[in-house]
């Protein structure tokens, strides 16, 4: 049995190396397409090591297009705009080795929380739960306050509020299917917008520099991974709470306003909550991602064993996506360097439009084309990107607080 | 104008017209009418529209109210959460209109829940009792 649960480790890193290089493709699209093929596995097992070794390695590699391509996932979003930044300083490389060091830390960290608090994660997800609504609230509020001047403040709140409507009528409609709705919404808002401005200002993606040095303290690397892996951890008990919004409580509470500190915590929080989704199976017995849905389809009683051999699992599969993570950002740069810049951004819109339009049809493009639109008018008035994230925050403030339902009636939707 | 004005002006334009033109496909965009036992898991996430007769009721303590719907030939979950049970309150509907095998049909997304498809309405127009 041991062979098998390696193989199918191996297996599953293999396809996540190679769907984490595809742009726009998140792992949420993948699972039911893996579930449709359950056949191919003898054993529950199999399937379950071969779904965690994905998911691991999906979401270490994933950081390769988001970074080089400014192709965002949902839960890398946040990562594109600091990822490019460093990318455009010829420092792409440092910002996957950041993204590496983040997830492995945060990883080990959450593992060593998971085992001190795991006999108090269902009293927590019982006494949060009720007030996750006031907590986004607060979050926006930070966002809006976090502009200096007066003049920023109002087009920051401007954009939270159109992002936020938005949100509300494309996630409140069925136009396109709720498990690919985030694609065009974010690969306008912080892909297709980031990679047109800097088609402007770019001709070529400057020559990578290969040096090790992280131009970033210990200390800060050490809170990054800290503070990843404990917001990390609180939402992946808690429903609606996404990376992105985890991304910038902590950037704000924990002063993370650094690129490169800011590309760990991400790194950190994203390894950390998937962490915990699968297990959290095990302890509230709620399935808190893509992943660990699949995972109770396949092994609904979940026994302390299986945890353990799911935690064996993820820590391999890290290992050995981290290895070949290192060694795809040392070469695919290389290869990108060579290319015109206008030529591969005007490529990868074309692949991204083909993929929405692939994903979501006609209504994706229609999407898409808002989204981009929001995103380069946050970026033309000189506020913060992350304020486009109203598009997940305001509705998820409507949806806690009960209010969801009537403004669909008074929208009409 | 500086060449800035004109960009954001122009994005601007292009946010506000995908907002209109978003919003008139949504609200004329049907749900799928269908019946309980045509729903399957490639419709998650779709809208769907279906009828037939409450055939389980659950009331749930933090009030939420869970019903299964079924017709000739198969059942399907619908459960009502408490924020639009509250909202259905207000229109006089409660718990109690909700009687075995009284004829219902809903309007909402398909979603899985435990490895059972489900219906889950999200305002009160979703549900009609007949």
């Amino acid at each position: 049995m041991l062979l098998e649960i390696l193989l199918f480790s191996i297996f599953g890193i293999c396809v996540g190396c190679i769907t984490g290089l595809i742009p726009g493709l998140h792992i949420n699209t993948l699972i039911p397409l893996i579930m449709g093929m359950t056949f191919l596995f003898a054993s529950p097992y199999y399937l379950t090591v071969f779904i965690v070794s994905l998911t691991v390695t999906w979401i270490f590699i994933s950081y390769i297009p988001s970074i080089f391509l400014g192709a965002p996932q949902e839960d890398t979003s946040l990562a594109v705009l600091p990822g490019h930044r460093l990318l455009l300083e010829g420092r792409g490389y440092e910002a996957i080795k950041l993204t590496i060091i983040g997830g492995m830390g945060s990883l080990i960290v959450t593992l060593i929380l998971i085992s001190i608090f795991s006999s108090s994660f269902s009293y927590f997800y019982d006494m949060l739960k009720p007030y996750i609504q006031y907590v986004i609230a607060i979050v926006v509020l930070f966002m809006i306050f976090s502009e200096k001047k007066l003049k920023k403040i109002l087009f920051a709140a401007f954009i939270i509020l159109l992002s936020g409507f938005f949100g509300i009528i494309t996630l409140g409609s069925s136009m396109v299917p709720s498990d690919n709705i985030f694609f065009p919404i974010l690969t306008g808002m912080f892909g297709l917008s980031t990679i047109i401005i800097s088609m402007n200002e770019k001709s070529k993606i400057p020559t990578q520099k290969e040096d090790s040095n992280l131009q970033v303290s210990k200390v800060n690397l050490l809170k990054s991974i800290l503070l990843g892996s404990v917001a990390g951890t609180l939402i992946g008990f808690l429903p609606s709470i996404g990376v992105s919004q985890a991304a910038t409580i902590v950037s704000y509470l924990g002063r993370i306003g650094e690129t490169r500190s800011f590309l760990a915590t991400l790194s950190g929080i994203r390894v950390s909550h998937e962490v915990v989704s699968l297990l959290s199976l095990y302890f509230i017995q709620t399935p808190r991602s893509g992943a660990s849905i699949a995972i109770q389809k396949v092994l609904p009683e979940l026994t302390f064993y299986d945890v353990l051999l799911m935690i064996g699992v993820i820590c391999f599969a890290s290992g050995i996506a981290v290895l070949m993570t290192m060694f795809l950002g040392k070469r695919i740069p290389k290869f990108l360097a060579k290319l015109n810049y206008k030529y591969l951004s005007l490529t990868v819109i074309i692949f991204m439009l083909i993929m929405v339009f692939l994903m979501t049809g006609v209504y994706g493009l229609l999407i898409v084309f808002t989204s981009t639109s929001i995103g380069l008018l946050c970026a033309n008035l000189g506020i913060k990107r992350s304020h486009c994230m109203g598009v997940l925050l305001i509705p998820s403030i409507l949806f806690f607080s009960g209010l969801n339902g009537v403004v669909l009636s008074v929208l009409g939707i | 104008m500086e060449r800035k004005n004109i960009l954001i002006f122009w994005f601007l334009f292009t946010s506000f017209l995908g907002l209109i033109l978003i919003y008139i496909a949504a609200i004329n965009l049907q749900p799928i009418n269908i019946g309980i036992s045509q729903i399957t898991s490639e419709l998650i996430g779709r809208m769907v529209l279906t009828s037939g007769k409450i055939s389980q009721k659950t009331p749930n303590p933090s009030g939420h109210l869970f019903l299964v719907i079924s017709d000739d030939k198969s059942s399907i979950q619908v459960p009502i959460f408490v924020s639009l049970m509250n909202d259905l309150k207000k229109n006089n509907v409660t718990e109690n209109d909700f009687k075995v095998n009284k004829q219902i049909s809903v309007n909402g997304l398909v979603g899985e829940y435990k490895g059972q498809l489900q219906i889950v309405p999200r305002k009160v127009s979703d549900i009609k009792l007949k």
